[in-house]
């Protein structure tokens, strides 16, 4: 092994990357694992209620733990951090909307920067949001094997997939390239600033995509056609999995249609918060918990 | 059709897009189908090119101008693309790590049959058994990023062969390697061309390493075949041609005045015992290795019990004393693991010892394993200025873009980056800096290396190459697991050794601590001819 790429990967990337272990989400079928990780993001974009986003926040986090991929959990709300920030930040800055006045600003290029309670709220509410849906991804880059992911998809969009999936492969990849151009960057004697070191890594990146299509090339890529089905049947955690996968996507859709969770925040903040929002959420952490719950959840050989 | 040739080429020429001078020119050789052939010749020399024509890269991945015949299995790489020769042509690249494309090693496997739309069972079947021949069956569960770069390359192969396709081709797939892994790697290949019947055709910088397995060579300089002949007539072309292309123990034969040039160290040890000269230990007297000098002086740098432990507990440097005087060339060997990229690491700053301590007579320059890594800008001059260009030999091409510049001149510009300080600096370390080089430019990096230690710098290169090491150091240090286990002159250490020894020394089993071939043709000369 190359000693230096071993320097590099004994430090942690900071994506998260999917690791095979030994738990319910990992042991499931890719599909049914990436429909649950969905279905949490789903619920996420459908709500903006802080309790139900709290909630969902609360469920990927519980799943991730369960499912022994916390770090990757953490590290995936460490790369939403300055997004989540930039949305928090700018909303108030940029809408004037809003009863409660907290900030009264001058005027920069004629317009006033007033910045109201219900702007900053609402940019709160959006963080979270933003958050919560790069966390449940964050859940899906740890638990979903990306080859499996790429074989189910092959039979509908084999190209889009199989870019998909070298997208995926290429992301640690580059992260260590990064990492490295960054260590040279430090033996220079006067250090380049950190965007010409991330330019570089961009344009680095194009020469590897640029490699990568040439292994592929050689690979009969270009000849390639759509894959035969290979069949495989339910396993229990499969079938879990699945089955809160379905279940989270029912109860936010229908809780949604049903009017719950409603916020306004402009002109005066109203949140709703009640037994059917505690419902809702009672119902969505019961989902999550499906496929780690009880017997049937354990792994291992099952006795004769 | 198993006697027709496996390659044909009829008078290739072939030139990138927007170039002048051709890759190839004139190019017209057969290869049989079965054969094992090496490719050989100096960085640029056009190896990598015809390889990519060989698997339909060039042109139809390149682009670029092509004028007469190739045909691979009696296809026509004008008329086919890479993915239809890819039936019958197997690629390995030197970066194990952009040829993986699959997160794991089954689907990396399974993807070429995929490609040719066999169904699952013929799938699993040809991944079963392409892993059982390969030696990585133990390896099929398990993610890409988590396998060594030997085993990578492995993998890379099995992808390559997984179809069983006529003809596989190499470019240069040990650069990346470490000696032990490149070693078996050629074996592998060997093995498989014999059982499989499989037509390998190997660019290799490394002549020593693959000679042994090869049935044919072919030389190439600017583009054309300069050589093509059996792997005997290729050393005496080579030693003829000045040498450049030689392996050491055939240049010591030569210098030596004996005949046949021998392909390995068996046939030179052989060759030497059938005129008499019996290469065992004792036959020469090993000089007294020159004592460790211990002068009072400062040191450029000094490590004083340096420890480095990781996350898991587990220590990468165990209390590590090194002290290296100025204008000291130090040679850091040992195995992969060792602890040597570390090391230079903390010299350099990069890393804090958990415990310990170093110290600097002044600063510390550290060239890393890959120069590509320090270029960052879109013209060469842009990177250390025109000092540093012109001492790089890069003068007349100040607005070339770094990056398309060649492996040996990224690596000279590299060094001057790190070296362009107000200050001259105390120490000077390189991190495996011959990898996939060629003869000349190493010895051009050894005269560098003399010419900083002569300034007054430590040198500590970090190095598989015992050859290189021979060449430039003055001391060899050797790490095992974190701790340095061996420190002396390079006579005592490279000459007695099976693993850290140089060819030279191998064929002479170490007799008289003759590392190079001018050496043990001296000393054959002068004490084994009775």
């Amino acid at each position: 092994m190359r000693s230096a790429d071993r320097t590099a990967s004994r430090r942690e990337l900071p994506v998260p990357a999917y690791r095979p272990a030994a738990s319910p989400l990992h042991r499931a079928r890719a599909g049914a694992t990436a429909s649950l990780c969905l279905a949490l993001a789903l619920t996420c974009m459908l709500f903006e209620d802080p309790v139900v986003l709290a909630t969902a926040i609360g469920a990927v986090v519980a799943a991730g733990v369960m499912a022994g991929v916390g770090r990757e959990i953490k590290r995936a709300a460490l790369l939403s951090l300055p997004l989540v920030l930039l949305v928090a930040v700018i909303n108030p800055l940029v809408y004037r909307e809003g009863d409660t006045l907290l900030v009264r600003g001058g005027e920069i290029l004629g317009r006033r920067m007033d910045i109201t309670l219900e702007a900053l709220v609402a940019g709160g509410l959006a963080g979270l949001r933003v958050a919560a849906i790069v966390m449940a991804f964050g859940l899906f880059s740890a638990c979903v094997d990306p080859d499996e992911l790429l074989r189910l998809f092959r039979r509908f969009s084999y190209r889009s997939a199989l870019t998909g999936a070298l997208a995926t492969r290429l992301v640690p990849v580059l992260a260590r390239d990064a990492m490295r151009m960054g260590d040279a960057a430090r033996c220079r004697p006067a250090p380049p600033s950190r965007l010409a070191v991330a330019r570089a890594a961009l344009s680095g990146a194009l020469d590897r995509a640029v490699e990568v299509a040439a292994a592929l090339e050689v690979r009969g890529y270009s000849v390639g056609g759509r894959p035969e089905r290979a069949r495989r049947p339910w396993s229990r955690h499969d079938l879990r999995v699945a089955a809160a996968a379905v279940a989270v996507a029912v109860t936010a859709v229908a809780f949604k249609v049903a009017g719950v969770g409603s916020v306004a925040v402009y002109p005066r903040i109203e949140i709703a918060f009640g037994p059917p929002e505690l419902l809702l959420c009672a119902l969505l952490l019961a989902a999550v918990a499906l496929p780690f719950a009880g017997r049937g959840a354990r792994l291992g050989v099952a006795r004769a | 059709m198993p006697d027709q040739a496996i390659v044909v080429a009829d008078r290739l020429s072939y030139r990138y897009p927007e170039r002048d001078v051709y890759a190839l020119r004139d190019v017209t050789l057969e290869l049989a189908p079965g054969g094992f052939t090496l490719l050989a010749g100096e960085s640029g020399s056009g190896k990598s090119t015809l390889l990519r024509a060989l698997c339909g890269l060039v042109p139809h991945f390149h682009g670029g101008e092509v004028t007469g015949e190739l045909e691979v299995a009696g296809m026509s790489v004008r008329d086919h693309g890479p993915g239809e020769l890819a039936a019958v042509c197997g690629t390995v690249f030197q970066d194990p790590e952009t040829q993986v494309v699959m997160g794991g090693v089954r689907a990396e496997l399974s993807l070429p049959l995929e490609h040719r739309g066999e169904s699952p069972s013929a799938i699993a079947r040809g991944v079963e058994e392409v892993a059982l021949a390969l030696g990585i069956a133990g390896l099929l569960d398990r993610r890409t990023d988590t396998l060594s770069g030997g085993e990578l390359q492995r993998v890379a192969i099995a992808a390559a062969l997984v179809h069983r396709p006529a003809l596989l081709v190499l470019d240069e797939p040990t650069s990346q390697l470490d000696p032990v892994a490149g070693d078996e790697l050629i074996w592998l290949l060997r093995r498989l061309n014999e059982e499989w019947g499989t037509a390998v055709v190997i660019a290799e910088q490394r002549i020593d390493r693959c000679l042994p397995a090869a049935d044919r060579v072919l030389a190439m300089a600017d583009g054309a075949v300069v050589c093509d002949a059996s792997p005997r007539e290729y050393l005496d072309w080579a030693v003829a041609d000045g040498g450049n292309l030689a392996t050491p123990i055939a240049r010591l034969f030569s210098l030596a005045g004996l005949r046949p040039l021998p392909r390995s160290v068996k046939e030179a040890r052989d060759g030497l015992r059938a005129a008499g000269l019996t290469p065992d230990g004792g036959a020469g007297e090993t000089p007294a290795p020159p004592r460790r000098r211990e002068r009072r002086s400062a040191k450029a740098v000094e490590l004083r019990g340096v420890w480095h432990e990781i996350a898991n507990g587990r220590a990468i440097l165990r209390g590590i004393d090194l002290g290296v005087e100025p204008g000291e060339r130090i040679a850091l060997m040992g195995r992969n693991g060792a602890g040597k990229s570390t090391l230079l690491r903390h010299l350099k700053g990069l890393a804090a010892p958990t415990r310990g301590r170093i110290e600097s007579a002044g600063e510390i320059a550290l060239l890393l394993q890959n120069p590509g890594d320090y270029l960052i800008h879109e013209h060469a001059v842009d990177e250390a200025g025109a000092d540093a260009l012109s001492a790089a030999g890069l003068a007349d091409r100040p607005d070339a873009n770094p990056r398309d510049l060649s492996g040996g001149e990224r690596q000279r510009l590299a060094l001057e980056i790190v070296l362009a300080g107000d200050a001259p600096c105390a120490a000077v370390c390189l991190d495996e800096p011959t990898r996939g080089m060629d003869r000349v430019h190493k010895d051009a990096l050894a005269a560098r290396i003399e010419a900083l230690a002569a300034a007054g710098a430590a040198l500590i290169v970090a190095t598989h190459d015992t050859e290189f090491a021979a060449a430039f150091a003055d001391r060899i240090v050797l790490m095992g697991d974190g701790v340095v286990i061996a420190d002396g002159p390079p006579a005592e250490l490279l000459a007695g050794g099976w693993h850290f020894s140089t060819e030279v020394a191998r064929a002479l089993d170490g007799a008289g601590g003759a590392l190079m071939p001018e050496q043990g043709a001296k000393l054959i000369e002068r004490e084994l001819v009775r």
